[in-house]
């Protein structure tokens, strides 16, 4: 996911795939779809980047569906969200699950809880003088107890700006390797900030694949209008050309008739084929 | 140990909408979930039976797609489910349930402990558990936020109270209700959630418990809903505050706080 480490200075996608839910009444054929849309993204190259209780919707674990469905993990290709709403027990199992996968990727958010789910605790991060553990007591335990993995945290340009920056700087001397971005549809002048001042870091920006633009209303912070015209390839050309050097990741990909035009724009897969 | 943990299907709390002729709650084309409380009475059930060995039994009533309240029950690690499902049932009140219920478990060869939730989000009366404790003449504990031990011939649980908790110690069998502070419920993994969607749930109707049709039902339920409404709605005010430096923010915030009588 890194940038150097991409053909041609040409980053590999991150694609986004949500787990079933645990309330799902056709279990076996989301996971049948899980399975789809995995290994699809395994065979293209790119980097299946999975949620974990996205949005505090209780949904199973990326791991378990992984393992589960006997599904392969490439090297390198399988990024595992990870947030703070799990018990210590969980959050040892995920990670020692990950390890035995193959998988040595997290993505450490702070997440969204719901009454169903159970937050760490300080003590339970080795962080006693914090009062409640966040996406950077995450990232440093992670690296101290596991170091073999490569841990990322999410930056917001939507935030206030200083207090955002101040955040980063928290998680990346936590152990932080490399950022992904809330969804941006256009230049962003808080992101130009980020690869300006952090010229080596590995970034991957985010981009919105829905036509539904008004769903990211409580991302930005100001209402989209429902009607607000919206074309996301048009839209995810545009970012890979104002940042050629950033990871793009696509969240609400539709996999039926977005797919084989995200395949199109990259250039490992038109030479493959 | 034979553990028999009682679930209920209820609304979804977001979801809930009452009707305004009959008072009852619309169930009909509403998200329905298990009931929240029931969560840690399973949770507790299954982490007894992980400490003392034996079974749990999850048993509720309700109609037939209450059957996902208990394969969540199963994915948790119930060992086997039962549902009471007929027609006769519809209506029974916390009174005719709690007799149903105390009957199944009869028919079940009795239990050495039965643990419901506090109550249901939808009723919140909190009646059904100690109703069957009653039905089947045996001890109970109401609002347990912990259990201490369990062995063969007895359990000890802290029921609490206003200014504390009591520390009791319950001859079994006895049923307990459980708060939330007892646990936290497990999230299932994958593998009981496809294991539990195969299982297995009986369904079984007043004869299969030898219930007197006169004592379950609307008919048999001698409470009278006289009324039910929703809440008000709260006015509520979407306040954005400009603050730039988080010091002036959160100082603006706290003016406008000050200022409604709310700090």
């Amino acid at each position: 996911m890194e940038k150097n480490n991409t053909p041609k200075g040409f980053p590999a996608f991150h694609v986004e795939i949500i787990p079933p839910k645990q309330d799902s009444v056709k279990l076996e054929d989301d996971l049948t779809l899980f399975a789809a849309k995995f290994e699809r993204v395994m065979a293209s190259g790119f980097t299946a980047s999975i949620t974990d209780n996205a949005m505090g919707l209780l949904a199973f674990q990326g791991h378990e569906c992984i393992e589960e469905l006997g599904l392969k993990a490439r090297p390198g290709q399988v990024l595992i969200h990870l947030n703070t709403f799990h018990t210590k027990e969980t959050l040892e199992e995920i990670l020692t699950a990950c390890q035995r996968l193959g998988i040595f990727s997290v993505l450490a958010i702070s997440g969204d809880g719901s009454p169903r789910l159970p937050k760490l605790k300080p003590a339970e991060m080795e962080a006693e003088e914090t009062e409640a553990v966040t996406s950077v007591e995450l990232i440093r335990y992670i690296r101290r107890h596991y170091p073999l993995f490569t841990v990322g945290a999410a930056f917001n340009p939507y935030e206030p700006e200083k207090h955002e920056f101040e955040k980063l700087d928290r998680k990346l001397e936590a152990g932080a390797a490399f950022v992904i971005t809330q969804p941006i549809i256009e230049k962003n002048s808080v992101v130009d900030r980020l690869l300006q001042d952090y010229p080596e870091l590995p970034v991957t920006v985010e981009a919105w694949m829905s036509k539904k633009l008004y769903l990211l209303s409580d991302v930005v912070g100001y209402p989209i209008p429902e009607d607000a015209v919206f074309d996301p390839i048009d839209t995810l050309r545009r970012l890979r050309d104002i940042y050629p050097l950033c990871g793009t990741y696509l969240s609400l990909l539709g996999f039926k008739t977005q797919y084989e035009l995200i395949e199109a724009m990259s250039p490992e897969r038109r030479e493959a084929r | 140990m034979k553990i028999v943990v009682c679930v209920k299907q209820v609304p979804a709390t977001a979801d809930a909408r009452i009707d305004p002729e009959t008072k009852r709650i619309i169930r009909e084309g509403t998200k329905a979930v298990l009931n929240p409380f029931d969560l840690y009475a399973v949770e507790e059930a299954v982490r007894i039976r992980e400490r003392a060995g034996g079974e749990v039994i999850a048993l509720s009533m309700g109609p037939e797609n209450a059957k996902n309240s208990l394969i969540e029950a199963l994915s948790m690690g119930a060992d086997r489910a039962v549902l009471l499902c007929d027609r006769a049932f519809g209506g029974s009140d916390t009174w005719a349930t709690g007799y149903a219920l105390s009957k199944a478990i009869e028919a079940l060869g009795g239990a050495d402990l039965i643990i419901c939730g506090k109550q249901a989000v939808d009723g919140d009366t909190a009646q059904v558990g100690p109703g069957i404790a009653a039905r089947l003449d045996i001890m109970q504990a109401a609002n347990v936020s912990k259990v201490e031990d369990v062995d063969p011939g007895h359990i000890r649980v802290c029921r609490s109270n206003e200014y504390g908790y009591d520390l009791l110690r319950l001859r079994l069998p006895a049923l307990i209700t459980v708060l939330k502070d007892i646990n936290i419920p497990r999230i299932p993994t994958l593998k009981n959630a496809r294991k539990a969607r195969q299982a297995d749930i009986a369904v079984w109707t007043p004869s299969d418990i030898g219930a007197d049709p006169g004592l379950i039902g609307l008919n048999a339920s001698p409470t009278r809903v006289v009324k039910t409404e929703p809440p008000a709605l709260r006015d509520s005010v979407t306040l954005h505050i400009d603050g730039g430096e988080p010091e002036k923010a959160a100082a603006a915030l706290a003016g406008e706080l000050f200022g409604r009588g709310l700090l």
